[in-house]
């Protein structure tokens, strides 16, 4: 028989504490669909995608419903399209996308990842093609996420691919101004994607991994910053210390990720699919109580963003690492803590209050994953800035060998301190101050690469 | 040939009871099976299983464990198995979930909970009980291979909860290998 302490102590953990599996996403390799044609191409992919997701979420609901624990998210990755649709027009893209939607609402997911495209070191036509129906592609469909790969530190940045992004997301925003940009908020710039991130808007199905297989993201921030309130109310403030803090966040992660890893393998046993890894990310949501802004307060900043904020955004990133590795078999994805300022309502209040600048979000984003992440900028900010602010966050993650992203959302008709609101769990924030406006397209103009960094170079 | 028997030892805890206790079987030539304790409220309880020769009767037993010290008198349960039990088929069934009951302490609780799953067939493999200032604490492991749906038995316990006002948490057992068993990993434990 177990503790009877212990016992307590985790059904206080999922009943209090909001425990729960944050995401069961099934990656499903596309590339054997390809036909001699894009009809045929878009038949055999919604073809594989129903047979293998058919029982996908009636599975992870029983499961979920049998261990008490929900699953709050059931997606679906599938292989970077431009691989799946090499030498489609753009139109074409544009119709493969339509599939993977429905496809996706056959399987009755909200959202599917892996519009997608890995450029980092250059573009083919078909690349050029797919970059290109990116914007119609996201207006027309409703549950289909898009990301691109322009930067590796293995392979320095594309400088060209990064000009387009600009343009990209400024269009992305333009075609959807009717619901405040949201077009923009599916569609993630990467630097040093990995195949095997469960979370969207950037999940794929890397073309390294296996035909069918499961990751799956632990539960949010809320556990944790509930857990820590908990242990600073018993044990005292001034009886603790950092060290203290650190523990306890990995002590939580490793009884956290196990719960995680158990609901997936045990979905992944249930539809005879690999298991593939457990992302240890902490992702907020909108809701109350679950993000990851409040751990700072917990940790000691009055206000996100003031000094000390990176500081502490390092111990929580590393504590959770150093738990979850521990816990689980296999660890994979972005794992890291998540500081997407409109899904998380206490960043989003910071904004508010002038707290939080996209100058600060980027130096926490050197600490953690994943990025400028759903940040919501004046509509009226020229591409190359654009371009430019992404350039800056992918210089982060090739330097210092991580993944690094930006989902920003220009939103037509809006100026800084303006709120928008895309509502679920895409939340709301006011619209952030971008600074040096018109003040970088000299450098966005060159196009190339930048190299390598030099500790690339270990062969 | 030899005999199973099933004795179940009860007195006040002191130092050096299992020891007497051990000492008595061992002196009567016997083989200890399993054996289970635990001390509630300062008061020793055991029940043993082990093997003797054919010849080492009941009455043998009770006059080996005679001279043993006790503040109380020492209660002595013998019972003789004529089917031997299966120590080692004791692994717990698949469907082994963990129940947790709270509230403010008041008579009968055990009884609702134990009424509760008598009417749905369920074997309570395990019970703890604590009482904490006014909160009363109990936590049944129990067999649900009997039920046929987890949702109707959910709600019919989130329905208990409401009528008796416990807080009460059904959970697989599962969850608590897998957050406090550090050497038994999650693929372990799904594959058990």
């Amino acid at each position: 028989m177990l503790r009877s302490d212990q016992i307590l102590s985790t059904v206080e953990m999922i009943q209090k504490e909001n425990l729960d599996v944050r995401t069961v996403t099934m990656g499903i390799n596309l590339l054997d669909c390809r036909a001699g044609s894009a009809e045929q191409t878009c038949k055999n992919v919604e073809k594989k995608i129903a047979l293998h997701a058919d029982a996908f979420v009636d599975t992870c609901n029983e499961v979920a419903t049998r261990y008490g624990i929900p699953v709050m998210n059931k997606r679906i990755s599938v292989t970077p399209a431009a691989f799946v649709g090499a030498g489609f027009s753009e139109d074409e893209f544009v119709q493969l996308a339509g599939s993977l939607d429905s496809a996706a609402e056959q399987a009755g997911v909200d959202i599917l990842g892996g519009f997608s495209a890995q450029v980092e070191k250059g573009m083919t036509a078909t690349d050029l093609a797919f970059i290109r129906s990116v914007p119609r592609a996201l207006a027309g469909t409703s549950r289909l996420c898009a990301s691109i790969n322009v930067g590796s530190s293995n392979k320095g940045i594309n400088m060209d691919a990064i000009a387009m992004m600009g343009t990209t997301v400024s269009q992305l925003a333009e075609q959807t101004a009717d619901q405040g940009g949201f077009g923009a908020a599916k569609f993630v710039v990467f630097c040093n994607q990995p195949g095997d991130n469960p979370f969207m808007a950037g999940a794929i199905h890397g073309v390294e991994e296996a035909d069918v297989v499961l990751n799956v993201g632990v539960s949010g921030p809320g556990v944790i910053a509930r857990s820590l309130e908990k242990t600073i109310r018993s044990k005292g403030k001034e009886n603790l210390c950092l060290d203290d803090i650190a523990e306890e966040i990995k002590q939580i992660t490793f009884r956290v990720t196990r719960c995680g890893e158990l609901i997936g393998r045990q979905v992944s046993r249930e539809l005879g699919v690999a298991f593939g890894v457990v992302d240890l990310s902490l992702a907020p949501t909108p809701k109350v109580g679950d993000s990851v802004g409040e751990i700072l307060s917990i940790i000691g900043v009055d206000a996100i963003g003031a000094p000390g904020s990176t500081a502490i955004v390092a111990l929580l990133n590393d504590a959770v690492k150093k738990g979850g590795i521990f816990a689980s078999k296999s660890v994979g994805g972005l794992s890291g803590a998540f500081i997407p300022v409109m899904e998380d309502a206490v960043l989003a209040d910071a904004v508010a209050k002038g707290q939080l600048t996209i100058e600060k979000l980027e130096a926490m984003t050197c600490v953690c994953s994943v990025g400028l992440d759903m940040v919501p900028i004046p509509g009226d900010v020229d591409s190359d800035t654009i371009a430019a602010i992404i350039a800056d966050e992918m210089a982060v993650g090739m330097i210092n060998n991580k993944t690094t992203a930006a989902r920003l959302i220009p939103v037509p008709g809006k100026k800084a301190g303006d709120i928008v609101s895309f509502g679920g769990l895409f939340g709301e924030s006011p619209v952030m101050e971008v600074r040096n406006v018109n003040k970088s397209s000299r450098f966005i103009a060159w196009g190339g690469r930048i190299p390598a960094p030099i500790h690339s170079f270990k062969n | 040939m030899k005999k199973q028997l099933v004795i179940s030892v009860m007195s006040k805890d002191r130092p050096g009871i299992v020891a007497d206790i051990s000492r008595a079987v061992l002196e009567l030539d016997g083989d200890l099976a399993d054996l289970n304790q635990s001390v509630l409220g300062g008061y020793f309880s055991m029940i043993l299983i082990a093997e003797f020769e054919d010849v080492v009767t009941p009455e043998d037993v009770i006059a080996g464990f005679s001279h043993i010290a006790s503040e109380t008198k020492l209660e002595i349960t013998i019972k003789e198995m004529d089917v031997p039990l299966e120590i080692e088929k004791n692994n717990l069934p698949a469907e082994t979930f963990v129940v947790t009951a709270q509230g403010e302490n008041r008579k009968g609780l055990v009884s609702i909970m134990g009424h509760f799953f008598h009417r749905r067939d369920i074997n309570i493999l395990d019970l703890n009980t604590t009482r904490e200032h006014s909160l009363y604490t109990m936590i049944f492991q129990v067999d649900l291979t009997p039920v046929a749906s987890m949702s109707l038995l959910r709600s019919d316990l989130r329905e208990l909860g409401r009528k008796e006002k416990l807080d009460i948490v059904l959970q697989h057992n599962d969850i608590f290998k897998a957050t406090h068993e550090i050497a038994t990993p999650c693929s372990g434990v799904v594959e058990v």
